[in-house]
């Protein structure tokens, strides 16, 4: 019988539920190349296991006045896992590499702030003006405009340090600088990486890290139970089972996510706040959680998460009062009810919270039609405005307010940028602009609150609730925890104790 | 027989040819948005533009179709949109995983569907041969993913005897092989049962007896031989099967092979990645087919093909 790689009883073994994209950071446009890319790679910033903002490969950074020159000072004891050390050059080298056009279809866009960037990324420019290097542990980047979220957004792993050149087959064994170095690479299999024991931070207690891609949920929870995983996510339906199997291995962690029901305000009678005000007071939350997702999510008051600057605990959200509802439909003409329809994908808690809210609308006249398509395809049509409803989430990029407000709700990402209810309204897109560019963080803070108190008056979604993570950690496992945001964990402090 | 070989080469144009038409043109029809797929929710409008540009989506259909049947006859069939790996590589990295798990479940299934076949037709209507008949039908009728799940459950999970994912080895093959090869030992056993029960009822076995030959040697040599002549094309046809469709099973037992490849294709809208899968299992269930003539023209001398 063949030996399962790298099994050691140091190895820590995690899992993916599909293939990475790539291992070339600048191609990081999927959460399984984010997650993995965090570990062998160093960003300038980067995310602890709570999302807060901490040092990476930039010691320390300051910001002009005006908001928009930004001076990182990096690290001099850092190094690639080829020994070479890690200079201001290669980070400019490596984001050049991420806008170059050569590397169209990756996701450049967190480094668009920076002047001259979008030109050099369409080829109408030979630099980037705004990267300028002082010396070698000093980085001055100039942007377009005021921007507080940059230095978040360089702890994105699109925005991670590549050593350039990059050799070839580089998005298959690459060298970052990062805690973990690669080892191997077995498409849909595992992808197996040691510790960097020149690492400049904390280097990992464990020796190796096997990450598995195991697509199906009980295939993943099997594996678990038989001892061939470290960690596992727990499906929302399997939630009894595994409080009274595992209870004492059980984490939880509220999540940075919305899950919501984007309402297209363009159409129809949905462009009538009354309307969509009426549909947030006819579904009964509360009940939804506890009886479809196991009590696995925090009620939203608005699109703001807690742990997110600008959540706002006060304000209340809407209650489920279908009298309400009746009485706002009835004044905005619709007393005979209306019919609409509901776009979800085809994950499996999904058609259940779909049937629920179905059930509640119909209760005050509103009759819903489920349409039921794959991700990609009900994306598509939602993008075009083909949707009344539409059932998603939304996951945080980077922990900011920025992040849940400007591209779900600025008009200028109606539709393809994530603002699904094709919101156009004046005082919100002011607000979330001014949002990205105070350079005040208690301006910032009231802003956000601000922001989310006039969105959540809008409703241009059914706000339901901000979902729960739950996962059940090895008794042979210490030093993890659930990340905040999805690079955030890097496994240094997690390890096998027996 | 070689008249035969030249003609079903040359159907294969026709044959390969439709294959490209059909799914080119499903997954144009189909919606979504390969390119949004590709670069993810925040892109901007501008990207997408140019990425369509780049990769020819903003072409007319057929100039599309002109390209993609360029690149085929030049042996490239193309570049993933999502990993930028050519897919000849991807395929030729997975095929061989495929392959073994489809030589295991067609041991399986064969071995366990002969021997119940048999022993059925040699004791018709005794509590074995009900018992078994009984298990042919149900592992008929029980999907796939059903199989594969109780199977982690009992033999993973509750007993601990069997890994419930991987590919590092023989007893990694287990599970998956078994959930595969299920319907297969039913139909197989079917078949065999009924053709070796008229083969017993036949004039050469009741000359055989008469000679005074034993019964094991009736049975397996003069009876199973020719009752092995349809069972030849149901193991084709399901090997053909196995080797292009496995993806439940693949993606159950987390088996690094084509199928979930092409699913994993599907989902991201990677055009390229589905069309030359697609292709790629085509040709191969074409050539398994035509082995299977072959062989089926060897078990039975009668069949003449010039």
């Amino acid at each position: 019988m063949a030996c399962s790689p790298g099994a050691p009883s140091r190895t820590l073994e995690y899992y993916f539920t599909y293939d990475p994209r790539s291992l070339d950071p600048a191609f990081s446009t999927d959460v399984p190349t984010g997650e993995v890319d965090a570990l062998l790679f160093d960003n300038l910033t980067q995310f602890d296991v709570d999302g807060r903002l901490v040092p990476g490969l930039a010691t320390s950074w300051e910001v002009d006045p005006a908001g928009s020159r930004y001076t990182f000072h990096l690290r001099t004891n850092a190094k690639f896992h080829d020994g070479r050390p890690v200079r201001a050059t290669d980070v400019e080298a490596a984001w050049l590499r991420a806008l170059s056009p050569k590397s169209l279809g990756g996701r450049p866009w967190p480094l668009y702030p920076i002047r001259g960037a979008r030109a050099f990324n369409k080829g109408e420019a030979p630099g980037v003006m705004g990267l300028a290097v002082a010396d070698d542990s000093t980085l001055v980047v100039t942007l377009e405009e005021p921007l507080n979220i940059f230095p978040k957004l360089v702890a994105m792993p699109s925005t991670g340090i590549v050593p350039t050149p990059t050799g070839d087959e580089f998005d298959q064994s690459p060298i970052g600088s990062g805690p973990w170095r690669f080892v191997e690479w077995s498409h849909d299999d595992y992808i197996v990486l040691a510790k960097n024991p020149a690492y400049w931070g904390s280097v990992p207690l464990a020796d190796s890290l096997r990450i598995r891609i195991i697509p199906e949920p009980l295939t993943q929870a099997a594996e678990y139970e038989r001892g061939g995983l470290s960690v596992v996510e727990i499906p929302f339906g399997e939630t009894r089972r595994w409080e009274e199997r595992h209870g004492d291995e059980l984490e939880r962690r509220p999540t940075i996510r919305d899950l919501y029901i984007a309402i297209n305000t363009t159409r129809g009678p949905l462009g009538d706040v009354r309307v969509r005000q009426a549909l947030n007071l006819a579904v009964d939350v509360p009940t939804l959680l506890q009886t479809v997702m196991a009590g696995r999510g925090l009620q939203a008051h608005g699109v703001i998460p807690p742990g997110i600057t600008g959540y706002d605990s006060t304000r209340a959200p809407f209650p489920h009062d279908p009298d309400s509802a009746r009485a706002l439909l009835a004044a905005a003409g619709h007393a005979n009810g209306l019919s609409l329809k509901l776009w979800r994908s085809q994950r499996p808690e999904y058609a259940r919270i779909a049937q629920a809210v179905q059930q509640d609308l119909a209760a005050v006249g509103i009759q819903v039609e489920i349409v039921q398509r794959d991700a990609s395809s009900a994306r598509a049509a939602v993008r075009k405005g083909e949707a009344d409803l539409f059932l998603t989430d939304w996951y945080a990029d980077y922990p900011d307010p920025e992040n849940f407000t400007y591209p779900l709700f600025n008009s200028k990402n109606a539709g393809t940028g994530g603002n699904y209810a094709f919101m156009n309204d004046p005082v919100i897109d002011s607000l979330t602009v001014r949002l990205r560019t105070t350079v005040d963080d208690a301006e910032k803070a009231r802003l956000a609150r601000e922001t989310d108190a006039r969105i959540t008056s809008l409703a241009p979604w059914i706000f339901l609730w901000h979902p729960v993570d739950l996962w059940a950690r090895s008794p042979r496992v210490e030093g993890w925890s659930i990340p905040a945001i999805f690079n955030g964990q890097r496994w240094q402090q997690a390890h096998v104790v027996r | 027989m070689m008249r035969f070989l030249g003609i079903r080469v040359a159907l294969l144009a026709p044959t390969l040819l439709g294959v490209l038409v059909v799914t080119f043109l499903l997954l144009y029809v189909a919606p979504g948005d390969p390119v949004q797929a590709m670069v993810g929710e925040r892109a901007d409008p501008e990207t997408l533009v140019r990425l369509r540009r780049e990769l020819h989506l903003d072409e007319s259909l057929p100039r599309q179709f002109g390209h993609y049947v360029g690149n085929i006859l030049r042996g490239d069939l193309g570049t993933s949109y999502i990993t930028r790996r050519s897919i000849v590589s991807e395929l030729r990295h997975r095929f061989p995983a495929t392959l073994r798990l489809a030589l295991a479940a067609m041991l399986f299934a064969t071995t366990l569907g002969l021997t119940v076949g048999i022993y059925g037709a040699w004791r018709p209507g005794g509590w074995v041969d009900r018992f078994l008949t009984l298990g042919a039908y149900l592992g008929v009728s029980f999907p796939v993913y059903w199989v594969g799940l109780v199977l982690i459950l009992v033999f993973a999970v509750q007993l601990r005897w069997l890994p419930p994912s991987g590919s590092w080895g023989f007893i990694y093959l287990i599970l998956p092989a078994t959930t595969l090869g299920m319907r297969s030992i039913a139909v197989i056993a079917r078949m065999t049962r009924t053709a070796l029960q008229e083969a017993l009822q036949s004039d050469f076995i009741r000359t055989a007896r008469a000679k005074g030959l034993g019964e094991a040697r009736v049975l397996l040599h003069h009876g199973l031989r020719n009752a092995l002549l349809p069972v030849i094309t149901v193991l084709g046809l399901d090997f053909g099967s196995y080797l292009t469709g496995s993806i439940l099973t693949e993606t159950i037992f987390s088996w690094p092979g084509v199928g979930r490849y092409v699913l994993s294709a599907i989902e991201k809208r990677d055009l390229p990645a589905v069309q030359g899968s697609i292709l790629f299992l085509s040709v191969l269930f074409v050539f398994v087919n035509l082995v299977t003539d072959l062989l089926y023209a060897k078990a039975d001398p009668r069949v003449a093909y010039d």
